[in-house]
């Protein structure tokens, strides 16, 4: 795509200068070296080691840069808020969606939906739920049920038979470690356990069992992160392993990379995207290793009133999708 | 003979006593996925006014025209 391509030629913004300013012979002697301080490492206490991240955001970083929620056609959002907790969206789409072929051709239908959702968020308790106009029902139920204990419904459901789709979790987070139990329909039962390491590293793991066909996995997953950079590595037993990492450039930019490969399907995926949050816009663009680049701008006209641009181009497939929308309210 | 009808008799006992286990099980997967079908259907069309309802009694309440005026 010429727009991605050519905002990542442009030079980056310049970084602030690291080193502190020359100071004089005076204000030498008269306050302390900073070396000093930088070089003696920060004493770790193992007892008291911070909260992980979640498992199912490990690599929530690199999922945010290289992911955006990229659309073809026109999208127009509209949230109005009631009140400090309750509000309603409407939200408009017409365009092509994608439907999944056998063949290697990619098969578009048009479609035209106007969905409508309501809102409430409360410390305690979060309900959101959309209904289309063909029926469908998007249901999120998040609970605190003590300070530690945290329960999460999900659920799609259709007017089709057998396609409607639901799962429970149960979250629990210690001092340093999280635990989470899933149980959706079809039989599927998970769970997963993540634990900080180090102030730094956390290392998780997953299981779960498919009930109507007998599948089962396990799954491992590490992550390391400092101030300016996470990296992290997913390995599962249906044959995957993922790895990312997300450098912080700046405070306004951050490129990510992200490499993924199937052993069952000899499948491989590397991607390489940058997002630059600036005060008016977020530009988020990749480039991936299908031939498929991307990009996804979100401008602020005003205060509330937002511009979206998306475009993808697959080279590959000749694909070329372009998207065009405008979100109203919070 | 007589052996023959105490094997045949003692075949139709177990046989019964199997068959009353197995319809139980029967009847509570069939109550089971009654209810389920009845939740989903009342989940379907009641979750949105349920978030609806409990958003207008929340504080500080909303007047029911913000509900369909799009200021």
């Amino acid at each position: 795509m010429g727009s991605s391509v050519s905002h990542a030629a442009a030079p980056p913004p310049p970084l602030p200068s690291p080193s502190p300013p020359p100071s004089s012979v005076g204000l030498a002697a008269a306050l302390p070296p900073k070396q000093d301080e930088k070089a003696e490492p920060e004493k770790v206490d193992w007892l008291n080691l911070p909260c992980p991240i979640p498992f199912e955001e490990i690599q929530r970083e690199a999922l945010m840069s290289l992911k955006p929620e990229l659309f073809e056609g026109l999208r127009f959002d509209f949230t109005k808020g009631l009140n400090q907790r309750f509000s309603l969206s409407h939200s408009v789409f017409m365009g092509s969606m994608e439907v999944p072929s056998q063949s290697s051709d990619t098969l578009k239908v048009p479609t035209a939906h106007y969905e409508f959702g309501a809102n409430f968020l409360d410390p305690k308790l979060m309900l959101v739920g959309r209904v289309l106009t063909d029926g469908r029902l998007n249901a999120r139920v998040k609970c605190d049920l003590t300070d530690n204990l945290t329960m999460k419904i999900n659920a799609q459901l259709t007017n089709e038979p057998h396609f409607s789709q639901g799962m429970f979790n149960f979250d629990y987070k210690g001092t340093d470690f999280r635990s989470q139990l899933q149980i959706g329909n079809n039989a599927f039962y998970g769970g997963n356990y993540i634990q900080s390491i180090s102030p730094h590293l956390s290392l998780g793991t997953e299981i779960f069992w498919l009930g109507h066909q007998r599948k089962s996995g396990i799954g491992f997953a590490a992550r390391y992160n400092t101030d300016n950079m996470v990296a992290t590595g997913q390995v599962a037993s249906t044959g995957i392993v993922a790895l990312s990492y997300v450098q912080k450039v700046s405070e306004k930019v951050s490129l990510a990379s992200d490499f993924m490969y199937n052993h069952l399907t000899q499948d491989v995926t590397s991607s390489f995207g940058y997002d630059y949050i600036l005060r008016q816009c977020r530009l988020r663009g990749k480039i991936d290793s299908n031939g498929v680049f991307a990009a996804f701008l979100e401008e602020r006209l005003n205060m509330g009133v937002n511009f979206i641009l998306s475009a993808e181009v697959d080279h590959r497939k000749k694909d070329y999708k372009f998207g065009f929308g405008m979100t109203v309210g919070e | 003979m007589a052996s023959n009808v105490s094997l045949k008799g003692k075949e139709k006992a177990g046989k019964g006593s199997k068959s009353s286990e197995e319809r139980s099980a029967k009847c509570v997967k069939e109550w089971s996925t009654w209810a389920m079908k009845k939740a989903k259907v009342i989940t379907h069309y009641g979750f949105i006014p349920l978030i609806v309802i409990i958003g207008m009694n929340s504080e500080p309440k909303p007047q029911l025209y913000q509900l369909l005026s799009p200021v």
